[in-house]
């Protein structure tokens, strides 16, 4: 496999479990607004093990996991006592304040990053991604995705049920914490070098985005969100120059300012956004649109079972 | 005569929001198998009753007995598994579940246990909590809609849904707000007819309902509240003729406001 | 006497970030409405007063329309129009489209989310116009200063400090006394109530708009004058702070945003005099998340705004 594809296959997977991290979070009704900060703490968990005492990454991601799902168990329990719009900032506060701390921290090189000796083949990425999304296939099909669903729709209705909302919600937010962890020890490994800038308020802007893009109803939402978002630079490879030339003459640009490419997807991203939330804001895999598929098959299976009777 | 210790009893219960008192000293008795009905015009406190012993408010004072046990400091969550469920004025069903996953969340109480978290309800489209969900609305005469995503249903079929959600924990008692406003006539006599057989499988129920129609033919016990206190507690035969109800719905004599004339006109 | 000058110094950058807050915390108390294309509109009037002075309105092919690189003067007036125009936009695109169908958990937050498209569209698009590079503003000397005891006070900042209170004292006003303040209030209070009672949310709510444009806009070529320089990443760190400094002031009040944006400045200045610069971001956002975790309300704000589900 070529560099190149072995290189996006790599990225691809590494949102993939982002998005299933904040996703988890958000379908029980929590919009997770700090994404990059969890990832960075798994990521530099990682690199520091990786680096300062020469772990193999057999027992630096799981202790990345660890770390991260430990750090999003004991902040939950504060964080979940924020509602609506304070909860959005919390996050958002929480993910600043890992930035600020890792940025101060001499032994986690501070502004300089960490270089991370041990190095993963895309492989390894594909396959967490790939294991990640059994899981939350898996954890959806259950009782635990069910009352999920539920705590968001309609919490104290939840509780009256004899549901511990809080306690699924903390779990939720655990269980997404660890997967946070995950992708950011794959991105340490797969990039072989770490940097808090990289974590910054865009990312976990980013993550959110192509979360609600996707859905947040089904386990299929984030996926989609994810193929998409990662995928969207590679079908602008063609359009680019197109629409740069087009964009220029209706804007006027004088001088010769290129913009990095990255921006032309974060404007596509942005106005799918906003077309998206005006006319269809339950993102664009919904669980109607599974369930009809589902009827659909199960139509067929039906009629042929009725048939020979 | 010595009763046996009625399901739920309430006992001098009192509850103030701020300075106003929303039930003042009220004490009644629901007996195991009762069908009774919580009447009085609007903002007499009959809601609040409701949210008392399913656990949104604690009482500032009194019991609520539940089987000869206090129940007020119990949690809310905790009230279903001690058999008290309740459906909603304005329905509260998930609406981005389908029917059958709503009828599952009932059964919540009943699946304790982080392993029955974890276990899938559905394999290969089967599992003990999924086929029972179907077979009970199959029951109900509702199979014909089980993966249909509620928010997508009409509105007395929802409401339906919701009484057999509360249904499937097995409570001993059952909370019915209101189940027939909104409905039509047609509706109504489809809903008297399927509160009967739920009872007449040993549920208590205890409903609060403006459609005194629905009340006199499913009750056969009402208490009345006005202004937060009791006023009336006896057969429903007897209530129309209670002077402190008709004084209740119908004003004083001579100083009858038109709302609360219309109101009584609509409820006697 | 260096203590001192880094208290007026932080009173300074406090000013900058009062006016985005009290963007924040209006469209947040009247509308429930986080709106994160406040930063962005920030940095639009900034780079537009930059774009115009020494650009010009681009063609579009057309003669005759092109207006050539203009005096800064009045480079900032036509920045801040176009940033009111900007807001009246993101209205139209994401306000007006709150549709509660199902009043579920994170459906309240359609706003929201599309204002953070909207945050992505504009700053990108501004980044694919004007390059990622951080430009000179040519506007007037931005370090004329007066010594009043041994403290430099830059003049620029001191006459935007003066500008910000003002049109807070102003807008406080309009609040409390116009016909427009009151029928915001009363939105705020309870949208369906107001809408029975008569007032037309349709044409207030733009009004929310207007205003958040206009402070956008104003604190965008203030900073440009004071600070000399602008770019397109110049709103993130400025939005941030000032929503620390809305929180900290409680959510839908506006005095508490102007000494939240206040002390968030102070502390800024203060942990860069006592601590290096490079513990402000773990100050500002500690002191945050201390506040939401202990005492969500801020320190004025109403205990019942941003509650509600999101």
């Amino acid at each position: 496999m070529s560099g190149y594809w072995s290189g996006i296959l790599t990225i691809l997977s590494i949102n993939i479990i982002m998005a299933y991290a904040i996703f988890l979070p958000v379908a029980t009704g929590q919009l997770n607004l700090g994404g990059a900060g969890f990832q960075a703490v798994g990521a530099y968990g990682a690199a520091f093990l990786s680096s300062k005492y020469g772990l193999s990454v057999w027992e630096t991601i799981p202790f990345a996991m660890a770390l991260t799902a430990l750090v999003s168990f004991l902040i939950a329990f504060p964080l979940l006592r924020t509602k609506g719009v304070y909860l959005v900032l919390a996050t958002f506060a929480f993910a600043e304040v890992v930035g600020g701390a890792i940025l101060n921290s001499t032994m986690l090189g501070g502004p300089m990053g960490l270089s991370v000796p041990a190095f993963v083949e895309y492989q390894v990425p594909v396959l967490g991604a790939l294991l990640v999304t059994i899981f939350i296939f898996y954890l959806m099909a259950t009782r635990f995705g069910l009352v999920m669903r539920a705590a968001h729709d309609d919490d104290v209705v939840t509780d009256l049920m004899g549901v511990n909302v809080r306690g699924i919600r903390v779990a939720a937010f655990t269980i997404g914490g660890a997967l946070a962890g995950l992708a950011g020890a794959l991105y340490a490994h797969s990039f072989s070098f770490v940097e808090i800038q990289g974590f910054n308020a865009s990312l976990s802007i980013y993550v959110l985005l192509y979360v609600l893009l996707g859905g947040t109803q089904t386990a299929w939402g984030p996926l989609a969100g994810a193929l998409f978002f990662t995928m969207l630079p590679e079908a602008l490879r063609v359009a680019l120059p197109a629409l740069k030339g087009w964009m220029g003459l209706a804007m006027g640009f004088q001088g010769a300012r290129t913009a990095p490419d990255e921006s032309w997807r974060f404007v596509i991203l942005g106005i799918l956004t906003v077309l998206m939330m005006m006319f269809r804001s339950e993102g664009l895999i919904t669980r109607v649109m599974v369930e009809k598929l589902r009827f659909r098959h199960h139509a067929v299976r039906l009629a042929r079972v009725d048939a020979p009777a | 005569m010595t009763a046996p210790t009625p399901l739920l009893s309430l006992h001098n219960i009192s509850k103030r929001f701020g300075g106003l008192a929303v039930i003042s000293d009220v004490s009644f008795d629901v007996s195991a198998g009762a069908r009774m009905a919580l009447i009085g015009p609007n903002g007499a406190g009959k809601t609040t009753i409701f949210n008392l012993v399913s656990g949104f408010y604690q009482p500032d004072e009194g019991d609520i007995m539940m089987e000869g046990r206090a129940i007020q400091t119990i949690a809310s969550r905790h009230r279903i598994g001690l058999g008290i469920a309740r459906s909603f004025q304005n329905i509260r069903l998930m609406p981005h579940l389908s029917v059958t996953e709503n009828i599952m969340l009932g059964q919540q109480a009943r699946a304790g246990g982080v392993v029955e978290l974890l276990k899938p309800l559905s394999f290969f489209g089967h599992s003990h909590w999924r086929d029972e969900a179907q077979a009970l609305l199959k029951d109900m005469g509702l199979h014909t809609y089980p993966g249909e995503v509620v928010a997508n249903l009409p509105y007395g079929i929802r409401k339906k849904i919701e009484v057999v959600r509360a249904l499937v924990a097995r409570p001993k008692l059952l909370l019915l707000d209101e189940p027939a406003a909104g409905l039509n006539a047609a509706e109504t006599d489809s809903l008297t007819g399927f509160l009967k057989r739920i009872s007449d499988t040993g549920v208590t129920l205890l409903v609060v309902e403006h459609d005194m129609g629905l009340v006199r033919r499913l009750c056969d016990h009402v208490v009345v509240l006005n202004f937060g206190r009791k006023i009336y507690d006896g057969p429903t035969a007897n209530v129309q003729n209670d002077p402190l109800v008709l004084e209740a719905y119908l004003g004083p004599r001579d100083a009858a406001s038109p709302a609360k004339t219309a109101e009584g006109c609509h409820a006697a | 006497m260096l203590f001192l000058q880094q208290v007026s110094n932080g009173i300074m950058l406090g000013s900058v970030y009062v006016t985005v807050a009290v963007a924040f915390t209006l469209t947040i108390g009247v509308l429930n409405f986080l709106n994160f294309t406040i930063p962005t509109l920030f940095m639009l009037a900034g780079m537009l007063a930059w774009a115009l002075s020494t650009w010009g309105v681009p063609t579009w092919g057309v003669p005759f329309v092109h207006i050539g690189p203009m005096p800064w003067q009045a480079a900032l007036l036509f920045a801040v129009a176009a940033t009111v125009v900007a807001s009246l936009l993101v209205e139209r695109f994401t306000f007006r489209f709150l549709k509660t169908r199902y009043g579920d958990a994170t459906e309240h937050a359609i706003p929201l989310v599309s204002s953070l498209g909207f945050l992505l569209i504009i700053e990108n698009l501004v980044r694919i116009g004007y390059g990622t590079d951080t430009q000179r503003f040519p506007g007037p000397q931005a370090d004329m200063s007066v010594n009043i005891g041994g403290i430099f006070l830059r003049v620029p900042q001191l006459v935007s400090l003066v500008i910000v209170l003002g049109i807070v004292a102003g807008l406080n006003w309009i609040l409390r006394h116009s016909r427009i303040g009151r029928g915001l209030r009363a939105i705020a209070e309870n949208p369906d109530a107001a809408n029975i009672l008569g007032v037309q949310a349709n044409k207030l709510v733009p009004v929310v708009f207007m205003l958040t444009g206009l402070l956008c806009g104003l604190a965008g070529v203030l900073f440009a004058i004071n600070y000399g320089e602008v770019s397109p990443q110049m709103g993130d760190d400025i939005g941030s702070k000032a929503i620390a400094g809305m929180v900290l002031g409680g959510l839908g009040s506006i005095w508490g945003a102007v000494i939240g944006g206040l002390i968030i400045g102070l502390t800024e200045m203060l942990t860069i005099h006592f601590f290096g610069a490079d513990t402000v971001q773990v100050a500002v956002w500690g002191l945050l998340l201390l506040t939401l975790f202990l005492r969500p309300q801020g320190l004025f704000g109403h205990h019942s705004i941003g509650k509600g589900k999101l």
